[in-house]
Formats: C-alpha cells, structure tokens, sequence
C-alpha cells in the first residue's frame, strides 16, 4: 500500500483511471470498526437498556 | 467523479448504521413502548405540599384495576413513603415532587429514573413484575446528605399487598 502511495505521489489524479490503488488495510479497519459498534450498540440497547426491570412506558 | 469501489462500500455501511441507530430507537418506541419522562404534569406550590391532596400524605392508591399510583416525596435527605410499596406484575405510576431542593429518583439497577424538582411533579409509569426489592437513590448532588440519601421500592406479592391493607407505611 505504501508503495503504491508513492508511485502516486508524483502524477497528477485526474484521469481516475491510474493504477490499482485497494487499501485493503483500511477497509478491514472500517470492517472491523463497524462490527465492534454493531456489536455494541445491540449490547448496549437491547441487553443492558430494554433487558433491566421498570422500563419507563408512559 | 470517480469513487473507489471500497470508498462506496464503507459510505453505504455508515448510512446502515445510522439507520439501524434510529431504527433500533424506533422499534424500542413501538414494540416495548419505551417512553420519556415528559412535562405532563402542571406544577405545583413546592411550600405548600403540606396541603396538596397528593402529597401532604405520601402513599400508594389503586387508581384502577391492576393500575397503582404512588405519591412519593423527595426530601434532604430521603423518600416518602419508605419503603414504597406496589404489588406485583401490576402498572404503576411514580408522582415525584421535592418539597426543598432538587433530587433524583432512580430506582437502582432498572430503568426507572427522573429528576424531581421542586414544584414539578415528575410522572414516571413503569410495569412490575415478580416481588423484589429496589434500593432508591438520589442521583442529583441534594446537599451534605446527598450521599445518604435513600428510599426503598419492595414489589410485593398482590396478596400481601392487600394484607398491607392496600397501602405502604
């Protein structure tokens, strides 16, 4: 990935059509990211907030 | 404009999750009637509790079948009634008023938890289940008290609730 940042870094970006660039490492990032939050907001909501007692409905 | 295929891909999953977030939201609204504690109530004289028909005698009423409101009152530094207390797997309504300085009322360990300020009557409705017993604290700084502050909410089977003669000491 750091290679092809550099191959970059001289040419303009204008055509879009340049070599492969896939940070493949920052999608599995996102990926893992967005799993951890998935995970913790199901936690969060559904275990620890509508799972404890006297849950307020009016 | 060209965007990267991954580019794409984590811009739609971001759009997912905040519909998911306000979805998840909706469904609590919908399906469990999760609620907010509202301004519903018209305020009251907070030095004149002592003549409210309400709160001049903290208790517990059946207002209906299988439906109990309790009038509880914060001071520095406890609740009154203590212990408050309702029948089991029955609907209750909280009136929470303060005859002094802001409170809070949360019931430990559950959902159930307002503010209570002087003059407001704060109306939380909650549904019981099987009998247990809650510690209540105060969870607005009140005073040199705050820390001892405390109630106690006891769920009780209905039949010894009725021994109670319907009503909490």
């Amino acid at each position: 990935m750091g290679q092809n940042e550099a191959v970059h870094a001289g040419t303009e970006d204008g055509g879009g059509d340049a070599e492969e660039f896939d940070p493949i490492g920052t999608l599995t990032l996102i990926g893992i990211y967005f799993v951890i939050l998935v995970l913790a907001w199901v936690y969060i909501y559904f275990v620890e907030f509508l799972g404890r007692d006297l849950v307020i409905v009016g | 404009m060209h965007i990267h295929a991954y580019e794409k891909l984590w811009l739609a999953l971001s759009i997912v999750l905040i519909l998911a977030l306000i979805g998840t939201v909706t469904y609590g609204a919908v399906g469990p009637g999760v609620a907010m504690v509202a301004d519903s109530q018209s305020t009251i004289d907070a030095g004149g509790i002592d003549e409210d028909e309400r709160f001049s005698e903290p208790r517990v009423e059946q207002v209906g079948e299988n439906e109990y409101e309790a009038y509880v009152v914060a001071y520095q530094f406890g609740f009154e009634p203590t212990p408050i207390v309702v029948p089991a797997n029955s609907t209750v309504t909280l009136q929470v008023t303060s005859r002094d300085v802001i409170h809070g009322f949360e019931v430990a360990g559950t959902s159930a938890n307002t503010m209570v300020v002087p003059g407001e009557v704060s109306e939380i409705t909650v549904e019981t289940d099987e009998p247990t017993e809650y510690g209540i604290v105060c969870n607005e700084y009140c005073g040199a008290g705050h820390h001892v502050m405390e109630g106690k909410l006891h769920v009780v089977s209905q039949s010894e609730f009725e021994n109670r003669g319907g009503d909490s000491e």
